[in-house]
């Protein structure tokens, strides 16, 4: 075997960052004699503090594994499909350049190229995928993970509401948490090692955590209660238990929805903001004045806390208004009684408003505490969620509603309350004051992210429009990517409607296994991924999608073997919240790329370079980097158009231009990373910064409004819900929620162990070992009580199968930690890839289940609905 | 001369397998040896069902039945208190994987690739462990088992597994040392040994899960 990296016969330390999920914590990597040979967590980082997970450790055998890919290869089975063997044949670099950029060449238009890239290197798709499109002129992308693992959901309502990509607890302050759909501090790769600890020492201090989820899941065996929920109901048990809140116990917090909401912000009739004649500023009610005056009147202070009228009827140029917080509280009133919430959710009424009850006291609202000198609201209680909520037609809403119990009651970025991942607001750097990410106000107010992942930001919304992209997505106005075009037979007849002039011809794709990870694999197969004419693969295993679908595969280095310029930042899921220092770790080699594989970043440079498009991309770079790295890059560090850079002189530039000109490449690969203090400002931002929030949503009448008549000049509004599109949050029920067929008597829902990520590690065979013995994630978890009324018993076969005939097969573990209704299956299982042979035929693969039709579909952000309702069956002899 | 003994907290620890594979990766165990497994099982009924996690590791006993049945005098224990295995002695009778209560005890017949399906010589990883596996103190067709990683112990640092616990649910000390931190953790936060009945004397104590 021959690795280069055994060449050198170096020993020692390498300081780096993990890549075995998006937490991307700090590590080091221990050399003998050129050959790696343990990884551990970097004690110098705030980003894990020397700690190591089971994936992180595991690494070993990723970097080693003897299956991945080590040559280009070009398919020769002209056949596609899911299953089918590709037959391989190995090609030099240099055929497979020449037919990349033949096929490039060749295209009938640049538009039909098409991105796919994982959001396990979340760090690596940050430049190459929008450079390339940028300098190649095309505008699709796929996220993988998104749609079903990831989304528009989440990270859309984040943005809006916390300046950030997630939400977690402060723990540092934390007595109350509520857990919705997550496993934030149980594994989940936000802050993955940090926020363990912490959630353990709060814990320990008496923090009590209630846990809604379909099953007894890690988080919920170690949180006080567990309170089993019907999938896909979290709006609705959010919003009873506001309504127990704001109209039974009464508490809220006065003042923050005063100064940093739109809570009083006056509604007319239409449902929109009552508005200054002269300056178009919405108004507010002036108590002491007893007259409307312009939301911004009173200086934005802990200090001062106007009378503002939250509550009334007003009249303001003969219009009749009301605050929105009126509407609100009203609107939860008539609509979430406990009554009905128990009914949809299944929780028992008294245990919704108990819980309602212990939150709000625990928030301790009126409270204050000095954090290092500065007096800040002190709100002890969190409601956070994260996949299981918005995995639902309802989406957009879970996730948001969910959110107006923190801030109701001032608990979202202060001490104790529900925190911006990251955190969000960033100061930067002393020497440079970059990455600099402070959110600022729109001209009602409200907040915008500075500093973002993605270049359309969550707000202002994305202005409806004629559709360019092949999934229609710009045209609406609140998302990111969707399915429901894409993976359905329906695709062609959508782009006619909306009169695409352009079809997809070449897909790139880079770590993503998508025919895993959208949707059911056929649908995925056959309605999207056959649609393209040449499909270039970088990879590091050959997976379900490379077999299916790939024309061409390229080895690509994995984490260990690649360099990036940062990971931490933008600041999404690396940094804990808290009074931590902010650290900016790089990615390095810690041997050079073994065989012939090389870098994604690296070689989409090439293929720039190849095409005569290098001025182009370099240019997307710099325009790239103020986004998502917070700042205008100095004109020294700029690349130059006509210049000539290797990928490494990139990252070099990139560095000392956040990070001052004597922290380039070299200076950060003595140590992985660069750390400075964080500051209160920046930790506990919410009163430091001059925005609010909306707990009325008013702007999304305008937006559904826009997008309607888009659709109409198309003839097609029969594809997005308008109701959707109301300014007040709302529990809008999943197909499985209105499927009364006795037949399909059960929810399926699935969900994710914390030693796996996403459907990128189950070849790994220390982590196959764990998974072997693991009780539970190879294995369909049934309620013990259903199963034996079915007649199942441990390890029978079984069958589920949904309305659609969609089917799915494997061993059954009857257990106690499940809603009697419902089954749960470990996510991104059942792998059947020759390329993986360690996780072929392990757990099962849940996604067949799933129809990513536009029924399934989010109206307010395209968010793929990921419960489903079966029926389940003994297989026959001959099908086990 | 210190007692090595650890403490591992229930109310912590969450299940996710850190210490059993970062052993593995300090061991360089062969395929299916664990030194320090996580074993996890649901107990109680819904709704009120848990999942216990229990994270184990060789109880370093101070009376252990695995040396008291041992016919070559291979297992012995050493001034810290750690149940060694002597390599050259032991013959690999399993008596001891019979007597031990905890089941820290694993024999493996010799090294399996974890990648069988490949083609061609292990890779450099795999080639570096088999060899530090078969040079080390442990080898094939012998009793094996967790040490509490004495070759890290000895440069001063802590045995892998309490190191990579996320959750920092797993403490290192002398026993030995009234004002240790893990003889105050035993002393104030209630510390138990698992199955005292056994009558072994365990030098591994657990904190209670609630």
């Amino acid at each position: 075997m021959r690795t280069e990296g055994s060449r050198t016969n170096d020993s020692g330390w390498i300081y780096t960052s993990c890549g075995g999920c998006y937490g991307q914590c700090g590590i080091r990597v221990k050399k003998e004699n050129g050959v790696v040979v343990k990884i551990e967590g970097n004690p110098d980082t705030p980003a894990g503090s020397g700690r190591i997970c089971a994936k992180g450790s595991a690494q070993l055998m990723t970097l080693y594994d003897r299956h991945r890919i080590n040559y280009p290869v070009k398919r020769t089975n002209p056949e596609k499909g899911v299953g089918v063997d590709p037959k391989w044949e190995r090609v030099s670099w240099e055929e497979a350049f020449d037919t990349i950029v033949t096929k490039f060449k060749n295209m009938k238009d640049p538009r039909g190229a098409y991105f796919q890239a994982t959001t396990v290197q979340t760090s690596e798709i940050r430049f190459a995928v929008p450079a390339f499109m940028k300098a190649w002129g095309f505008k699709n992308y796929w996220v993988s993970g998104g749609g079903l693992w990831c989304g528009n959901g989440a990270h859309f309502m984040n943005g809006i509401m916390h300046a950030a990509w997630s939400i977690i607890p402060d723990w540092n302050y934390n007595k109350y948490t509520i857990y919705f759909g997550c496993s934030k501090g149980h594994g989940a790769g936000h802050a993955a090692l940090q926020t363990a600890q912490w959630v353990a020492d709060a814990r320990a201090k008496g923090m009590k955590a209630v846990v809604f989820d379909p099953f007894l899941s890690t988080q919920a065996s170690k949180a006080h209660e567990w309170v089993p929920i019907r999938v896909g109901t979290d709006a609705a048990a959010a919003l009873g238990m506001v309504n127990v809140i704001l109209n039974d116990l009464k508490i809220w917090d006065a003042h923050y929805l005063k100064q940093k909401t739109n809570a009083p912000y006056l509604i007319k009739a239409d449902g929109c903001y009552v508005r200054d004649p002269e300056t178009n500023k919405p108004l507010v009610w002036d108590l002491s004045a007893n007259k409307a005056v312009p939301f911004d009147a009173y200086e934005m202070s802990l200090d001062v806390n106007p009378d503002l009228a939250l509550e009334g009827e007003f009249k303001v140029n003969g219009t009749v208004c009301h605050p929105s917080f009126q509407l609100f509280r009203e609107h939860v009133k008539k609509n979430y009684p406990l009554d009905k919430v128990e009914k949809i959710t299944s929780v028992p009424k008294s245990t919704l408003r108990r819980i309602a009850t212990e939150f709000a006291e625990h928030a301790q609202v009126g409270s204050t505490i000095v954090v290092k000198g500065k007096r800040l609201p002190l709100r002890p209680s969190a409601a956070i969620f994260f996949r299981g909520s918005q995995g639902h037609v309802n989406s957009g809403w879970n996730c948001l509603s969910i959110d107006l119990l923190n801030q109701i009651l001032g608990a979202a970025d202060v001490p104790g309350g529900s925190m911006g991942h990251g955190p969000p607001v960033s100061h930067g750097h002393p020497a440079t004051g970059k990455p600099n990410t402070i959110p600022y106000a729109c001209p009602d107010g409200l907040l915008i992210v500075k500093g973002w992942v993605y270049d359309h930001k969550p707000y202002p919304l994305h202005e409806p429009g004629p559709p360019q992209r092949l999934d229609l997505q710009d045209m609406f106005p609140c998302s990111v990517y969707n399915a429901f075009t894409i993976c359905t037979p329906e695709w062609e007849k959508y782009l006619k409607d909306f009169k695409i002039d352009y079809r997809p011809e070449i897909l790139i794709n880079f770590g993503s296994n998508s025919v895993m990870t959208m949707a059911n694999a056929r649908d995925v197969t056959e309605n999207f991924l056959k649609k393209f004419d040449f499909i270039l693969s970088f990879n590091i295993y050959q997976n379900e999608f490379t077999e299916a679908v790939a024309d061409i595969v390229l080895p690509d280095t994995c984490y260990l073997e690649r360099y990036t310029p940062c990971v931490t930042f933008p600041s999404t899921f690396c940094h804990p919240t808290g009074m931590d220092d902010w650290v900016w770790q790089i990615r390095q080699p810690v041997v050079e790329p073994l065989f012939e594989r090389r870098d994604f970043n690296e070689v989409m440079l090439e293929i720039a370079k190849r095409l005569g498009i290098q001025d182009k991309y370099y240019e997307a770079i710099n325009n790239i980097i103020p986004i998502r790295y917070g700042g205008e890059m100095d004109p020294k560090y700029r690349l130059d158009p006509k210049g000539d850079y290797t990928w490494q002189q990139v990252v070099d530039n990139v560095l000392k231009d956040r990070l001052g000109p004597d922290k380039g490449l070299e200076a950060l690969k003595k140590t992985g990373l660069e750390k400075w203090p964080a500051k209160v400002e920046e930790t506990y931002w919410r009163w430091f910064a001059p925005v609010r929030v909306p707990i009325y949503f008013e702007y999304f009448i305008e937006g559904g409004q826009k997008l309607m008549k888009v659709l109409k000049s198309f003839g097609r509004e029969d594809i997005v819900d308008i109701r959707f599109y109301t300014p007040l949050a709302e529990w809008f029920p999943c197909p499985s929620h209105e499927n009364a067929s006795g037949e399909f008597d059960l929810w399926a829902f699935c969900w994710r162990p914390s030693f796996h990520t996403q459907s990128s590690t189950q070849n790994n065979p220390w982590l196959d070992e764990v998974s072997v013995k693991d009780p539970f994630v190879y294995l369909i978890q049934i309620n013990e009580q259903t199963g034996k009324k079915k007649g199942l018993k441990d390890n029978d076969i079984i069958w589920i199968e949904n309305p659609d005939g969609k089917r799915i097969k494997g061993p059954v573990k009857l257990v106690q930690g499940m809603h009697p209704e419902q089954l749960g299956i470990a996510g991104c299982h059942g792998h059947w890839a020759r390329g993986t042979p360690v996780s072929r035929g392990k757990g099962v693969f849940y996604d067949d289940l799933i129809n990513p039709d536009l029924k399934h579909t989010d109206s307010l952000t395209q968010g793929t609905d990921a419960c489903v309702k079966v029926k389940v069956y003994k297989a026959k002899e001959g099908e086990i | 001369m210190p007692r090595y003994g650890f403490v591992i907290d229930l109310k912590r620890c969450y299940g996710c397998y850190s210490c059993q594979v970062a052993c593995k990766a300090e061991n360089c165990t062969p395929k299916g040896i664990d030194w320090a497994r996580c074993i996890q099982a649901e107990v109680g009924q819904y709704p009120s069902a848990l999942r216990q996690m229990l994270p184990t590791v060789c109880m370093q006993c101070d009376d252990p039945a695995c040396m008291t049945v041992c016919p070559t005098g291979a297992t012995t224990k050493d001034e810290n208190g750690i149940i060694q295995v002597d390599k050259k002695l032991c013959m690999g009778c399993k008596y001891c994987i019979m007597a031990c209560p905890y089941g820290a005890r694993q024999v493996v017949a010799n090294w399996e690739t974890y990648f069988p399906d490949a083609p061609g010589d292990l890779d450099p990883y795999e080639a570096y462990a088999k060899k530090r596996w078969e040079e080390g103190r442990a080898g094939y067709g012998m009793a094996t088992k967790c040490d509490y990683c004495m070759h890290r112990v000895k440069e001063g640092r802590n045995p892998a597994c309490v190191d990579a616990c996320p959750a920092k649910a797993r403490y290192f000390g002398d026993l030995s040392d009234p004002e240790s931190e893990i003889s105050i953790l035993i002393r104030r936060e209630r510390g138990f040994q698992l199955n005292p009945e056994f009558g072994t004397n365990p030098s591994c104590y657990y904190l209670p899960p609630r």
